[in-house]
């Protein structure tokens, strides 16, 4: 289904042509950036970014759509009946395409998807806003302890990132606390800026966006991000969290090796660029280079990781 | 704000870009399927080589473009080209079946300008006030603002209220199929893997409205619209007289929409409903709306078009996109190194406020340009031969319906919605009830559930619900939407009886 | 749309059934939420599934007791509606096998059989077509070329 023949033929050979292109190893013509989800969100912007960057190197178009539907499964599950010539590729995102599946069937399983790069990761953050009492974690602490259940945490969807990162943290810190969940960061933010919640389960680049309208009491990172060089680490407050939302690319699983690794190497190329690195950390993202060969280990890991949290929260059986 | 950001917008490469984008986003707004938020995201790649600032214009005119030219199929094929149009169709339709089509046409155009003029205006004067309208506005507002939308279906089912509120209750029953959006459960889809992804507004809009439509054509010999047999070419001075009677219909309109683009999550579809809800409540005795109403028309399509401006509000000074084409422009600003957010009108003000004049300018071009091509776009629909005008149309929403997600399942999924649409409108169940339900509902769910673990969380429910000032004066409204024709009907029957 | 006089009685045992649906379809959705794992999941389609159950119970309530004249199918020919949307469905099973343009022109002549209620002529059989030709490689170009939608 859906088998197109390269664009270059035209329009009367595509009517016609039912076999499959042999692959080449390079692109030929624009290239399918599928989001999973609505325009506006980390996954978008971080493909924007990428946008020019690979129209400069490799001189092919990087057209973005958006496919969302059913927090990305709508867009995962048609992937593999897609093009495998390499002029499509989605976007993939950690955590869903693990919990997604463990809990229930939604038309695709994690090992399915050809994930080549993984390419950033937004760490967890937790926000504030300027005006609010907490001035550091160990404020919202104590006031979640003295006050059970009743400091309201936004953060975007359920089983999501956010949502995890709430569950673990309330269960190493010994607090209760309430998590509101929404739809997407931006509602997320909108809800923290308008005070009604206390705080939010967010990422690095609510801090990078909102600037001096918000203040984030710790990041989930194993370093301080060079854009906050004052906001302390979880690690340094004495919580063992590292981690966020990661974020990657997928080819259709017909692809062949040539293909994925061509496709590997040229995201690893953007990669390097240290100006897009500059314009992701403006933005409060995390660099990561995951590429296609140790994709296998560090999907195995994060599986691992993420399934048990979500077993201990209860969200999956 | 200085005279030379106005200058600088109305360089001619600017009013060019402008224009495009005007013709453009009308053409691709009146093509149901085709939405403003996809155009954009094509074109966002056309801009890195272009400054900031053009780049804006260009998206800001295709965007209030196709919410204009959303009003054609509205009014000519009763199937809303984008979903801010729903409400236009409730009157426009009736209009061009009996003939008015031309003037209907006009008059959405003078009412989109009326509309994205207001709003453009609030954002290049009241942006950082306004703004605030956004964070005032929590879950509860949310949801009491859906339950007033959702008020709307007393009115719309004339006569019939228990089948319009059964209507939209199976709708917003519809809405939560799929994968749920805030919580972690996937919902009536009976294990089937296409319904995962639940039932699209933009399909959902296609199917109930446009396939009815289609099989009623086919059925019987008549012509599709009514025409008169002197065709006027032009209607445009009757249009503008029948505008300028109507001002403070316009003002208002505008001014909801305004204020309802600038809360993130609402869009021009809400701002339609709200705003022909409220120009339906203070309509005068002789006013028949859902009969073709030239001010049911005039209120929705200048709320729609005030969304634009409004919605860019929250987008530049909080950088919170309003609504999904706000949100690909706030992308593409990014790549342009530009930062949104609390300190662009003091830091990137040039860009912003050239910006700012260019959405206004297209707005004035959408004058001349909305009145050309509504013209044509009517013509054509009156002239075409039913038997080629049907199967166009039909292609037309196989061919929309499939770009919306690239995906065949969804024309499936609107073939068997329209369908059914098509059956239960024939006993009563009409379709527009169905569709508030389908929008409003996943507005009121997430507004509820928030709001409810929210109040629950800090022991105050009732305080929550009902003790927020913006809330309650949601809430008197509503009220009096729903019970002021009520105690007026039962006055006029008192009267006549005492005149017995 | 001319009500012909059989009509009465069809639109009234129509109303019945579509408002039997629809207290069907409530009772459907709240056993679907029995499985839910998420309580937030719950609370909002089981309201309004019981909001669905009594106003379709209302609308059948009163149906019942007082028949009134909805229009019911009214007088189309049948054979042209059915044409119209089998054809339309066609087209989407074709379409992953014969590709999106051969499986349009199901559609379009399906849809143009239905609506032509004048005489075939020569003139207009051309025309007709020719137009239709046009018509979807023209929107066919314009999504795939210009928008990039990805049509099989």
């Amino acid at each position: 289904m859906l088998r197109r023949s390269i664009l270059k033929a035209g329009a009367a050979v595509a009517m016609t042509a039912t076999f499959a292109m042999p692959t080449y190893a390079e692109v030929n013509g624009p290239v399918n950036y599928v989001i999973p989800f609505g325009p506006g969100g980390e996954s978008d912007i971080s493909a924007r970014l990428q946008q020019p960057f690979f129209k400069d190197k490799f001189g092919e178009d990087l057209v973005i759509s958006y496919q969302p539907g059913g927090g990305g499964a709508v867009g995962w599950a048609s992937l593999n009946g897609l093009a495998a010539d390499g002029q499509t590729i989605m976007g993939v995102n950690l955590p869903h395409i693990i919990i997604k599946p463990a809990q229930k069937d939604v038309g695709f399983a994690t090992d399915e998807l050809n994930t080549f790069y993984m390419f950033h990761f937004t760490p967890d953050a937790i926000v504030v806003p300027a005006d609010s009492p907490y001035q550091s974690l160990a404020d919202l602490i104590e006031d979640a302890k003295a006050n059970p259940g009743q400091v309201t945490m936004s953060g975007s969807g359920k089983a999501s990132a956010n949502h995890l990162a709430q569950i673990k943290f309330d269960k190493m810190a010994g607090t209760l606390t309430t998590y509101v969940p929404f739809k997407g960061t931006g509602a997320s933010v909108t809800a923290l800026l308008g005070n009604q919640v206390k705080a939010q389960w967010g990422y690095t680049t609510v801090g990078a966006a909102q600037g001096e309208a918000v203040r984030m009491l710790a990041v989930a990172m194993e370093e301080r991000h060079p854009l906050f060089p004052d906001v302390p680490t979880f690690k340094e407050l004495g919580f063992d969290m590292v981690g966020g939302a990661y974020r990657g690319i997928a080819l259709p699983n017909s692809a062949s090796a040539e293909t994925t690794k061509l496709w590997s190497d040229m995201i690893a190329e953007i990669n390097t660029d240290p100006e897009f690195q500059q314009k992701m950390l403006d933005g409060g993202f995390a660099m990561l280079d995951v590429g296609a060969g140790e994709m296998a280990d560090f999907m195995a890991a994060r599986s691992e990781e993420y399934l048990n949290d979500a077993r201990e929260a209860g969200l999956i059986k | 704000m200085e005279f030379g950001h106005f200058l600088s917008a109305m360089s001619p490469f600017n009013l060019l870009l402008a224009l495009c984008g005007v013709v453009a986003g009308t053409v691709i707004g009146s093509i149901p399927g085709l939405t403003a938020t996809m155009a954009l995201a094509i074109l966002v790649p056309i801009t890195f080589s272009m400054e900031p600032a053009s780049a804006l214009i260009m998206l800001g005119a295709i965007y209030t473009g196709a919410i204009y030219g959303g009003a054609y199929a509205a009014i000519l094929l009763n199937t809303p080209g984008t979903p801010s149009a729903i409400a236009t169709t409730f009157d426009g339709y009736p209009m061009a079946k009996r003939g008015d089509g031309d003037l209907a046409v006009a008059l959405a155009c003078f009412a989109s300008v009326c509309g994205g003029m207001i709003g453009a205006i609030a954002l290049l004067f009241l942006a950082p006030p306004l703004s605030k309208v956004a964070l005032a506005f929590g879950p509860i507002e949310y949801f009491w603002l859906s339950v007033f939308g959702l008020s709307l279906i007393a009115s719309l089912s004339d006569g019939n209220l228990a089948k319009g509120l059964a209507g939209g209750a199976f709708g917003m029953i519809l809405s939560t199929v799929g994968v749920a959006e805030i919580s972690a459960d996937i919902r009536l889809t009976f294990g089937n893997q296409v319904l995962i992804g639940g039932f699209g507004v933009v399909g959902a809009l296609i199917g109930l409205y446009c396939i009815p439509v289609l099989i009623d054509l086919v059925a019987v010999p008549d012509r599709h619209l009514k025409v008169e047999d002197d065709v006027k070419s032009v209607r445009i001075g009757e249009a503008f007289g029948i505008a300028m009677k109507s001002k403070f219909n316009l003002i208002r309109s505008s001014i909801i929409g305004t204020l309802v683009g600038i809360l993130p999550g609402a869009g021009g579809s809400v701002a339609g409903l709200v705003a022909y809800s409220e120009a339906k409540r203070s309509a005068k005795p002789h006013q028949k709306f859902g009969e073709g109403e030239p001010d049911g028309i005039m209120a929705t399509e200048s709320a729609n078009n005030a969304t634009v401006g409004g919605g860019f509000i929250p987008t530049l000074v909080l950088g919170i996109p309003g609504t999904p084409p706000d949100a690909i422009v706030l992308g593409a600003l990014l790549i342009q190194g530009v930062r949104t957010g609390p300190s662009m009108f003091s830091q990137s003000g040039s860009i912003v406020y050239t910006f700012i004049y260019g959405l206004i300018i297209a707005t004035v071009l959408m004058l001349p340009a909305g009145l050309l091509i509504g013209r044509y776009a009517y013509k054509s629909i009156v002239t075409i031969p039913k038997a080629v005008l049907v199967p166009a149309v039909g292609f037309m929403t196989i061919i929309g319906t499939f770009a919306i997600r690239n995906s065949v399942s969804d024309v499936v999924i609107m073939l068997c919605l329209g369908v059914f649409g098509w059956v239960v409108a024939r006993f009563g169940f009409k379709a527009s009830p169905i569709v508030l339900g389908l929008i409003l509902g996943p507005i009121a769910e997430q507004g509820f559930v928030q709001g409810w673990t929210i109040g629950a969380a800090t022991n105050n429910l009732f305080g929550m619900f009902f003790g927020r000032p913006i809330s309650q004066g949601i809430l008197a409204f509503t009220l009096i939407t729903l019970l002021l024709p009520v105690f007026l009907a039962r006055r006029q029957r008192l009267a006549a009886m005492e005149d017995e | 749309m001319a009500v012909s006089s059989t009509s009465k009685p069809q639109g009234h045992i129509g109303s019945l059934l579509v408002s039997g649906f629809f207290v069907l379809a409530g009772i459907v959705t709240l056993y679907d939420t029995i499985g839910y794992s998420d309580r937030d999941s719950q609370v909002f389609p089981q309201t309004v599934a019981v909001i669905l159950i009594i106003t379709a119970s209302i609308s059948f309530v009163v149906q019942f007791l007082k028949p009134s004249g909805e229009e019911g199918f009214g007088s189309g020919i049948w054979w042209r509606r059915c044409l119209l949307i089998v054809t339309m469905f066609l087209t989407c099973f074709a379409m992953p096998l014969v590709g999106f343009l051969p499986a349009g022109a199901i559609a379009f002549a399906g849809g143009l059989i239905a609506a032509m209620h004048d005489k075939w002529t020569a003139s207009n059989l051309l025309l007709y077509w020719g137009s239709g030709a046009v018509i979807m490689v023209a929107f066919f170009s314009l999504f795939k070329f210009v928008l990039y939608v990805p049509l099989p």
